[in-house]
């Protein structure tokens, strides 16, 4: 009898015991924060992690951020986050995104319109070139952090002026060269990889070209703009103006040959600015920066390489998701980013700041340049025009085939990619 | 009867691995699958094999792997076969020597390439800093298209030497040594004793590296990916780069799926071809043995 009661009672206390801890891990549950995660490149994620912290203490027991750091390089980060997405259900809830993978991610059904939550007082906040290559088909589906464009860098103790047409920038360098100052004139990314198309986009658009119209559907490569941006591009090489190891050249090494005090000219992204003020740079306060030259006539353009987030679908806090977008794109945050990792704000109010533009002189020609932002092509067959375009153009920089040739066979095999895609040319 | 039950599981675990990846691949190697019909996988009666047969760039990345494969595994089958017999002459710290030969093996590929792609830098690699003081001139390796696939060809070369000689180090040590001291009492060279006995012998090990080897470096991906990225001029792409791209950049899995089951046909028929003649050479070197 005794035993039983004893039994019972035990069996008694450890019911209680479970349903009063499982009532306590429900409630728990029921307050825990929405965890947000989004996927950054691994200098994104580095230059973010003072404002993730920030955000979490303001939003503690609310939401939980947590940025994952990818890899380095533009297209790692693609691979990684295709790859996930292709598997179904979105490990993460935010994807910071290149304007170039856009209209990709937006075709394969990836990407959660953010119509709703920015509404045309934050677009209009937007610096003029930062507000292109957000949208695809009307609908907005990512929100820039940073804006990113082309620029050419020049050396403020070589000369008074800049160049403004490629006439210019040719006859000044061979000047240059000629007298013994300086061993090449211009720098740029002539490596088969997306930089090369970046460098020609903004050469055809200089000529008065365009590479290619997702609109009307017309390729421009074999015109005559199209077929003097590539020549002119060969013709720096043959003339010594480029060192014939550009065909090699990515960002850092153009960067790391300027930087030393060996060319003249430099094309690259905003972030070398700071880069050729530091103690090693050889260029330090001897270095300024204007828009890529272009034909007398012709406007001058700079692409534009910014990047954004984007809500992928599938994600399980949306609201949350947006919250810590605009946290991290607020204008305090992009001032922040800016004067500490050098990102190139979005805001237009943050290019009008007198006072910030005292303390960063390069600031103004940034948003001037910004102004000249041209987009790549936005199509989800981008990759592989881009792709095409980069091939034949190496070949010819590298004397496998002309310039001419490479533009014809250039156009006919995006041609051939449209084709297969069934969007007819 | 028992035994065929004993060796369902692993059969079944094959036909999971193997078989099912390849129908699917043939399957969808038949239908337009990309980013265009949201990935969603539609008949398109063979428009992707069509696609395939007039493919240009395939063919040169086709002649461009060929050439890698042939020419790396070549020079790694003679390479292991002299790093093999040294390594097999008793000496001091063999087992010290032997692992230490090792290591290019053990280094992992994306590591090593990185570490060639930085030895052939132009200009700042210490390669081009030889030229330049040597030749006074760049040698641009990475940069002009007739040399680039050669330094992909030696940084494979460098890394998988060694695996070639542990295979081939593993044959010798199966070569009784009475053969050799009958064949030196008979008055034979070395020379005579490596072509007759050591040679004839090893083929099986030579038929499996070389197997082996040829399959490896007809799908070499990584090393190309991270040294040259397939450039200049495309000068080094492979047929597995140009399939990935198909699929994670272009997002055309149908695409993607040909190029596959494409290059699968064709490599396969490579392998037995290599195995034929193989076969071959062994029977007749046994017969010549035996007579």
């Amino acid at each position: 009898m005794f035993t039983i009661r004893k039994r019972s009672l035990i069996l008694l206390t450890a019911a209680i015991l479970f349903i009063s801890s499982s009532l306590l891990c429900l409630s728990v549950l029921a307050k825990r924060p929405d965890n947000v995660s989004i996927l950054m490149a691994a200098p994104f994620a580095d230059s973010t992690s003072e404002l993730v912290k920030i955000f979490n203490q303001k939003n503690r027991g609310r939401i939980h951020l947590e940025v994952i750091k990818g890899p380095l390089e533009t297209e790692a980060i693609s691979d990684l986050a295709i790859s996930s997405l292709l598997l179904g259900n979105t490990p993460f809830d935010g994807l910071l995104m290149d304007v170039t993978w856009v209209p990709k991610y937006a075709k394969a059904g990836w990407l959660e319109s953010l119509d709703n939550y920015f509404n045309e007082d934050d677009l209009n906040a937007l610096a003029e070139g930062a507000d292109e290559g957000n949208h695809y088909q009307g609908s907005l589906l990512r929100w820039p952090l940073n804006a990113d464009i082309g620029l050419l860098y020049w050396r403020t103790d070589l000369m008074d002026e800049p160049p403004r047409t490629p006439q210019e920038l040719e006859s000044i360098s061979q000047k240059l060269q000629n007298g013994g100052r300086i061993p090449y004139g211009y720098v740029w990314q002539g490596k088969q990889y997306e930089g090369l198309s970046c460098v020609f986009l903004e050469i055809i658009d200089g000529f008065g070209g365009e590479w290619f119209s997702p609109d009307s559907g017309r390729i421009g490569l074999d015109e005559p703009p199209g077929l003097d941006a590539s020549e002119w591009l060969n013709h720096l090489i043959q003339t010594g103006v480029s060192p014939r190891a550009v065909t090699n050249f990515a960002e850092s090494e153009a960067l790391q040959s300027f930087k030393s005090g060996q060319a003249a000219f430099m094309r690259n992204w905003p972030y070398a600015w700071a880069e050729l003020q530091k103690n090693d740079s050889q260029v330090r306060n001897k270095v300024g920066i204007t828009t890529m030259v272009a034909e007398k006539g012709h406007q001058p353009a700079a692409t534009l390489g910014s990047w954004g987030l984007s809500l992928l679908k599938g994600s399980a806090h949306p609201e949350s998701t947006v919250e810590a977008f605009k946290f991290l794109t607020s204008e305090e945050s992009q001032r922040y980013l800016y004067t500490k990792y050098g990102n190139t704000p979005t805001k237009a109010e943050i290019f009008n700041d007198q006072k910030l533009l005292e303390n960063y002189p390069s600031l103004q020609s940034i948003g001037e340049a910004l102004a000249y932002a041209r987009s790549r092509p936005e199509t989800p067959l981008y990759a592989q025009i881009s792709v095409v375009l980069q091939r034949k153009l190496s070949s010819s920089l590298t004397g496998m085939t002309t310039p001419v040739e490479a533009m014809q066979q250039a156009e006919r095999s995006t041609a051939q990619v449209l084709e297969a895609a069934g969007e007819s040319p | 009867m028992p035994l065929l039950i004993l060796l369902i599981p692993s059969l079944l675990f094959l036909v999971a691995v193997f078989a099912l990846p390849l129908f699917r691949y043939t399957w969808l190697s038949f239908h337009a699958d990309s980013v265009m019909t949201g990935l969603v996988a539609i008949p398109n009666q063979g428009a992707n094999w069509q696609r395939f047969i007039h493919d240009t760039r395939y063919l040169q990345d086709l002649f461009q792997t060929l050439r890698f494969s042939v020419v790396s595994v070549t020079a790694e089958i003679v390479l292991g076969l002299v790093i093999a017999l040294i390594l097999h002459q008793p000496m001091r710290k063999r087992a010290l020597i032997r692992s230490s030969a090792l290591i290019p093996w053990a280094l992992p590929t994306t590591v090593m390439a990185l570490g060639w792609r930085w030895i052939f830098n132009t200009p700042y690699g210490p390669i081009d800093r030889l030229t330049q003081s040597w030749l006074g001139q760049s040698l641009n390796a990475l940069g002009e298209p007739s040399i680039a696939w050669i330094t992909t060809v030696y940084a494979d070369i460098w890394k998988t030497t060694p695996f070639v000689a542990l295979i081939l180090l593993a044959g010798l040590q199966t070569i009784p040594s009475d053969l050799y001291e009958a064949a030196k009492l008979e008055g034979a060279g070395s020379w005579i004793c490596l072509r007759r006995i050591t040679i004839p012998l090893l083929l099986p090990y030579l038929g499996l590296a070389l197997m082996f080897r040829l399959a490896q470096a007809f799908g070499v991906f990584d090393l190309v990916q991270v040294m040259t990225g397939g450039g200049p001029a495309s000068s080094t792409e492979s047929i597995a780069l140009y399939a990935y791209w198909n699929a994670l950049r272009f997002l055309d899995f149908g695409y993607s799926a040909t190029i596959m089951i494409g290059s699968f046909v064709i490599l396969s028929s490579l392998i037995l071809i290599t195995w034929l003649v193989v076969t071959t050479a062994r029977n007749r070197s046994q017969q010549s043995l035996a007579r």
